[in-house]
């Protein structure tokens, strides 16, 4: 074999051996991703950098979502944490054709009707962004500090239950990482097990 | 009026629901509360069993769902000075869901165990009502329904004999349960990968699948294969780890499979973290189970590709510069194996005995590293579409055929008898009388290249462990250059003599020392074939090792023969086709024996039962009974060549010595049922019992009758076996 040959064939196998990608970590920087919203407008993670962002996955018709929905409890959630300056990113993943999956106009509806409040509704219909951040349920939460590491994924409470009676007496894990941010302190409880309904990736 | 009617009855069927209160049908599961007794008594615990069937192809979860879903919770309602303990589960299966999550459920009926225990002040004649609230969730494929259920049962207080109509829903559901273990399980997770690490002694002959279920969440990724090895009497299980893998114990089930086996073994075990304990498996033969397929290594649609489905980093974390260096690296080093060793040599020195040309010498040595790259390409794709495929295979995958072995082993016997001058490999270009290493030409060196790699891979297992892990984890392409630099690196030494003038001037002139140096030679070959033979041993047996040895003999025989017929000039058809015949006869005799891992299975355990340490008769009724009259202490056990844990019993407590001689001391008869067929006369015998499955340990003291045996726990240990004869 050509000694140039040999040469070009190493150098082009170090450039193809990027490192592997590497699962969400709490700690580390939260996976950079682009997503069209419900009014057509793409996010990017990176256009909230100096903000602290909430990821919600979302699924109507999982009774885990259900429970936080009807209740009111998650809409309250959105808007103390809107009103504070959070960006809250509502994500759905459904595929086409699964549990879950709304058109743009469909998602509108339903914001409107459940007077939820996010500050995006996001298609993710071909699960790029749920595959990125590993998406297992709905709900998944996750909490992206200013400076876009993550500091918290996992349950939005300890209490996996699909009970709304369950709420008051839970603890919030996305209230609690939410003041710890705000106060510059480190989230105690950083990763928890997440619970809910498989997300329905295509 | 038909509405009033409906409403009406809709009222009455809702008062009549508390009697109708066991077995309650949800829209999607229907659940059940059993107890085993018929009766209460005071202070003695009772088992309930809590029945949860799905509706078709929906399902529900394990005390760990998985990725997703939720576990049975059960609240009771007992009067005074009762206690429930905890749900006993059985044994989950893997549910993949979607290519990206795996859950932990049942994908039809279940039954969950709970011991209830009564205060001792229980007064007779009065009755206990017990209530359950279940609540469970049930999903299908498409959706999740959270259900729950209130179960009434009530007893009698009495005397807590065991109710017969419910023995065979209590014997499948305990058959069902994870045996509880004591064994020393340590663990560690290092850099994104997760090692568990337990004694083993079975040999990891026949095993097919090895699964780790933990209680605890966020040790492991429920989605990535789970790699497991059997050596040194280890078991050790590698996954990648996960979220938060930093718990210091760990409780979960461990299942092993063999083949045959209609279903894994199951093992529930505590372990402790131990710093020390390295996350990576040696070099050796893995078998994987789990990841997003159906339990193979190894499938479609999951984005990381390849048997590494879960994209991780390559285990070691070995960078592919280092990887590629540590291929030409490791090649080069083959070069110096005996099983390479001596082909290098004879064609290194044919190059000087020809005076070849300088275009002549490279037009070789290209040749020669054609032959090397070409076969170790084709090998390495051969091992890349396995794995692909889903076949669970490491580099040495053509090791673990005992058949490929002993071929391999045969191939080297072959040419060390070429090179010793029993017989002689003859071309049309280099004329008669040459050794298959000299024959000449780019063509010659081509082929020369092709038999060189194939017989260095034996030898390349050893050291080459961390380039070649990283091959499995990494894509199909760069997998491949790894493999073409270790070509490449073993086919160095020939480019430099057939480029670098001055190096074949180093060479030693030729003369008639190279003939006994050709003979030397072939020793290192025969080494080669002892060592390969010593490993057909240990996968197979003794037996087949001899079998192959004898096939080794009658094929030295054979090339004898035609080395004969070469010497006297006698037709070269007769003294081949007389080979070809011996060799075939003899191959088509020992093949069974070298393929069958069931044969010294069977073959072992037949051995073991007769010559070893315990004398064991065949089980049969008319053998018990007729044992049972003359007053003789009898001890029965039933087993399976696929049960792993009759193995480990066996190994563990049976076979030792100092059981036999307690039980020779105590005139202890023994007999032994073997399940391996699955018969129905043992699975009846079984049934009667209690038991829907092996292992079972029973003894029969003095003047016991068939009805009253002890039966002894589903784990045996030598001083228990010892005490329970004496």
């Amino acid at each position: 074999m050509k000694p140039k040959t040999l040469l070009s064939a190493l150098a082009v196998t170090i450039a193809i051996s990027a490192p592997a990608f590497a699962a969400p970590k709490v700690g580390a920087p939260a996976p950079a991703f682009t997503a069209t919203d419900i009014n057509g407008k793409t996010h990017a993670l990176s256009d909230y950098k100096g903000k602290t962002v909430v990821l919600e996955w979302h699924n109507p018709e999982c009774p885990f979502v259900k429970k936080h929905y009807d209740s009111g409890n998650m809409q309250a959630l959105q808007k103390s944490a809107t009103s504070d300056g959070v960006v809250w990113l509502t994500i759905n993943t459904s595929a086409e054709g699964k549990q879950g999956h709304l058109t743009p106009q469909a998602a509108k509806d339903l914001l409107a009707a459940q007077k939820a409040a996010p500050s995006a509704y996001l298609l993710d219909t071909d699960g790029k962004v749920g595959r990125l951040y590993e998406a297992k349920t709905t709900p998944h939460m996750f909490v992206i500090d200013p400076k876009g590491t993550l500091v918290y994924m996992g349950a939005i409470d300890d209490k996996p239950t699909a009970n709304p009676d369950d709420i008051k007496t839970a603890k919030n894990y996305v209230t609690a990482a939410l003041a710890s941010v705000k106060a510059g302190q480190p989230v105690a409880d950083s990763a928890t097990k997440p619970y809910g309904c498989s997300v329905k990736y295509n | 009026m038909l509405k009033t009617v409906s409403l009406a009855a809709a009222i009455v069927v809702a008062a009549l629901s508390p009697v109708l209160a066991n077995p309650v049908q949800r829209p999607h599961t229907t659940v059940g509360l059993v107890a085993e007794t018929a009766s209460v008594a005071p202070g003695k615990p009772l088992t309930l069993a809590l029945t949860m069937t799905p509706q078709e192809k929906w399902h529900t979860y394990w005390k760990n769902p998985g990725d997703s879903g939720m576990e049975t919770t059960v609240t009771w309602d007992l009067p005074p000075g009762f206690s429930a303990g905890d749900l006993e589960y059985p044994t989950p299966g893997r549910l993949p869901f979607g290519g990206e999550l795996v859950n932990f459920g049942y994908e039809g009926p279940s039954t969950l165990l709970v011991t209830l225990t009564p205060p001792a002040d229980l007064a007779p004649g009065s009755t206990v009502p017990i209530t359950a609230r279940a609540a469970w969730l049930v999903c299908d494929d498409q959706q999740c329904v959270p259900e729950d259920a209130e179960l009434k049962l009530t007893l009698p207080v009495g005397d807590g004999a065991i109710d017969p109509a419910n023995r065979d829903l209590f014997a499948r559901a305990r058959a069902a349960m994870p045996t509880p273990v004591d064994w020393p399980v340590r663990f560690n997770t290092l850099d994104d990968r997760f090692t568990l690490e337990m004694p083993w002694a079975l040999p990891e002959t026949g095993i097919e699948q090895v699964l780790f279920y933990p209680v605890e969440d966020g040790l492991i990724s429920y989605t990535a294969t789970q790699d497991a090895m059997v050596m040194n009497g280890t078991l050790r299980l590698t996954t990648k780890a996960g979220y938060k893998p930093d718990a210091a114990t760990l409780s979960g089930i461990l299942t092993v499979k063999l083949a045959g086996a209609p279903k894994p073994d199951a093992f529930f075990i505590t372990g402790e973290r131990d710093v020390e304990l390295p996350a990576l498996l040696p070099p050796g033969k893995v078998i994987t189970s789990g990841g997003l397929g159906d339990g193979h290594g190894g499938t479609a649609g999951t984005g990381a590709g390849g048997a590494g489905a879960d994209g991780s980093a390559a285990p070691g974390a070995i960078s592919l510069p280092l990887a590629l260096g540590s291929a030409l690296l490791g090649g080069l080093l083959l070069n110096l194996m005996p099983c390479v060793f001596p082909i290098l040599s004879l064609k290194a020195l044919s190059l000087a005995r020809a005076g070849e040309s300088a275009r002549g010498g490279r037009q070789e040595a290209l040749a020669y590293t054609g032959g090397v790259l070409l076969t170790m390409g084709l090998l390495g794709g051969l091992l890349l579409a396995l794995r692909a495929g889903g076949e669970a295979v490491g580099w040495a995958f053509h090791l673990q055929d005992p058949r490929m072995v002993a071929l391999l082993a045969l191939l080297m016997v072959a040419i060390g008898l070429n090179l010793a001058g029993v017989f002689e490999i003859t071309t049309r270009l280099a004329g008669a009388g040459q050794s298959l290493a000299s024959s000449g030409g780019a063509k010659g060196a081509f082929w020369t290249g092709a038999l060189a790699v194939l017989v260095a891979t034996p030898c390349t297992a050893p050291f080459m462990a961390a380039a070649l892990g990283a091959t499995l984890a990494l894509p199909p392409a760069l997998g491949m250059a790894i493999y073409l630099a270790l070509g490449l690196g073993m086919a160095l030494p020939f480019l430099a003599l057939g480029y670098v003038a001055p190096l074949r001037r180093l060479l030693p002139r030729p003369g008639a020392w190279m003939d006994t140096f050709r003979r030397v030679l072939a020793f290192p070959m025969f080494a080669t074939a002892l060592w390969l033979f010593w490993i057909v041993g240990r996968q197979v047996g003794l037996d087949a090792m001899v079998a192959g040895l004898a096939v080794a003999l009658l094929m030295a025989l054979a090339l004898w023969l035609v080395g004969r017929a070469q010497e006297t000039g006698r037709p070269m058809r007769l003294g081949w086709a007389l080979a070809a015949l011996l060799i075939g006869v003899t191959g088509g005799l020992a093949a069974p024996r070298l393929g069958s891992a069931d044969a010294a299975a069977g073959e072992n355990a037949g051995t073991r039962l007769a010559s070893g340490t315990l004398t064991a008769e065949p089980f049969s009724d008319a053998a018990l009974d007729t044992l049972l009259a003359s007053g003789t202490p009898t001890f029965v056990y039933f087993t399976a060549d696929w049960c792993v844990t009759c193995k480990l019993n066996e190994r563990a407590a049976l076979e030792r010595p100092q059981v036999a001689e307690a039980f020779r001391e105590a005139g202890v008869a023994v007999l032994v049922g073997d399940w391996t067929r699955r018969d129905d006369t043992i699975a009846a015998v079984l049934r009667r019992y209690g038991r829907d499955g092996v292992p079972l340990y029973l003894f029969f003291p003095k003047g016991a009758d068939r009805d009253q045996p002890q039966v002894l726990p589903q784990i045996l240990t030598p001083p228990l076996l010892i005490e329970t004869v004496a």
